[in-house]
């Protein structure tokens, strides 16, 4: 398991890195996805099947779709796409980047290491009594999150709706 | 030790995600390159919450990660419909080109 889990852990990590290295925006989408498969591997490995299902529809299967949709709705020309930064700004984040970093490891490497659980572990992944612990204590927050989701529905449509002539 | 994974092989993974997404956002001047690197951003701190919810041997880091996805698909909803707009109206997504809020 562990294996497994380090090897689909590098793979998210070498994609993502290509993602963000990548010049071709429909490529970055497209290693994004692969990326994201890794961690739904991840997920598994971590008792979390019904996230890694959510995670392979929504993230892979809508959010990057939508954003490929949208890539080749706009066809942004490459000149409007890449851009130069600006020295001060590389400088900037890559300070930024690397005290972030050693700040992140070093506070995690200093995280205690929580008690190990006594039960077994492979009750995690059993789905229905996550769905009733979501729809029972967590009730009011799935029913705002749909409420914001239809926020988001509208706002959308709103914002790329064209101006009427008057 | 979450089977035979050790915590510290997610947190490091997380860490590592995060600081990549880290670096898209700030080094890169594309839009929808810094919003793909928000998303994993996010995706770190999933992966996060996963580990330390099974490594405490309970539920709620993976419904929090369910409420992290649902927030997410929002978001981008949102976003790309304002880069839409916003490439109708100045004709690029170089984010040092648009500067209609500063100052």
């Amino acid at each position: 398991m562990r294996f497994v889990f380090d090897a689909a852990a590098v793979v998210a990590i070498l994609f993502a890195a290509f993602m963000v290295l990548g010049k071709n925006a429909v490529r970055s989408v497209l290693s994004l996805v692969v990326a994201f498969f890794a961690l739904a591997v991840c997920y598994v490995t971590l008792y979390a099947p019904l996230i890694a299902a959510i995670q392979v529809i929504v993230y892979a299967g809508a959010i990057l779709v939508l954003f490929l949709f949208v890539l080749m709705l706009l066809n942004v020309p490459e000149e409007a796409m890449a851009g130069e930064s600006r020295p001060i700004q590389h400088y900037l984040g890559g300070a930024a980047i690397l005290v972030f970093t050693v700040g992140l490891i070093g506070a995690f490497s200093r995280s205690p290491s929580p008690p190990a659980p006594s039960r077994d572990l492979s009750g995690l992944a059993e789905i229905a009594p996550l769905a009733r612990q979501l729809y029972s204590d967590y009730l009011l927050s799935f029913e705002a999150l749909s409420v914001l989701l239809l926020a988001a529905l509208v706002g959308a449509f709103a914002l790329v709706q064209r101006e009427k002539r008057r | 030790m979450i089977g035979s994974i050790p915590l510290s092989d997610v947190l490091l993974a997380s860490a590592a995600l995060f600081c990549v997404g880290l670096a898209g956002a700030l080094l890169r001047r594309n839009a929808i390159t810094i919003f793909l690197s928000i998303e994993v951003m996010m995706n770190a701190a999933n992966l996060a919450l996963l580990g330390y919810g099974a490594a405490l041997g309970t539920r709620e880091g993976q419904i929090l990660v369910f409420f992290v996805i649902a927030i997410a698909a929002a978001e981008a909803s949102v976003g790309l419909a304002i880069f839409v707009a916003l490439f109708r109206h100045t004709e690029t997504i170089d984010v040092n080109r648009i500067n209609l809020l500063k100052w």
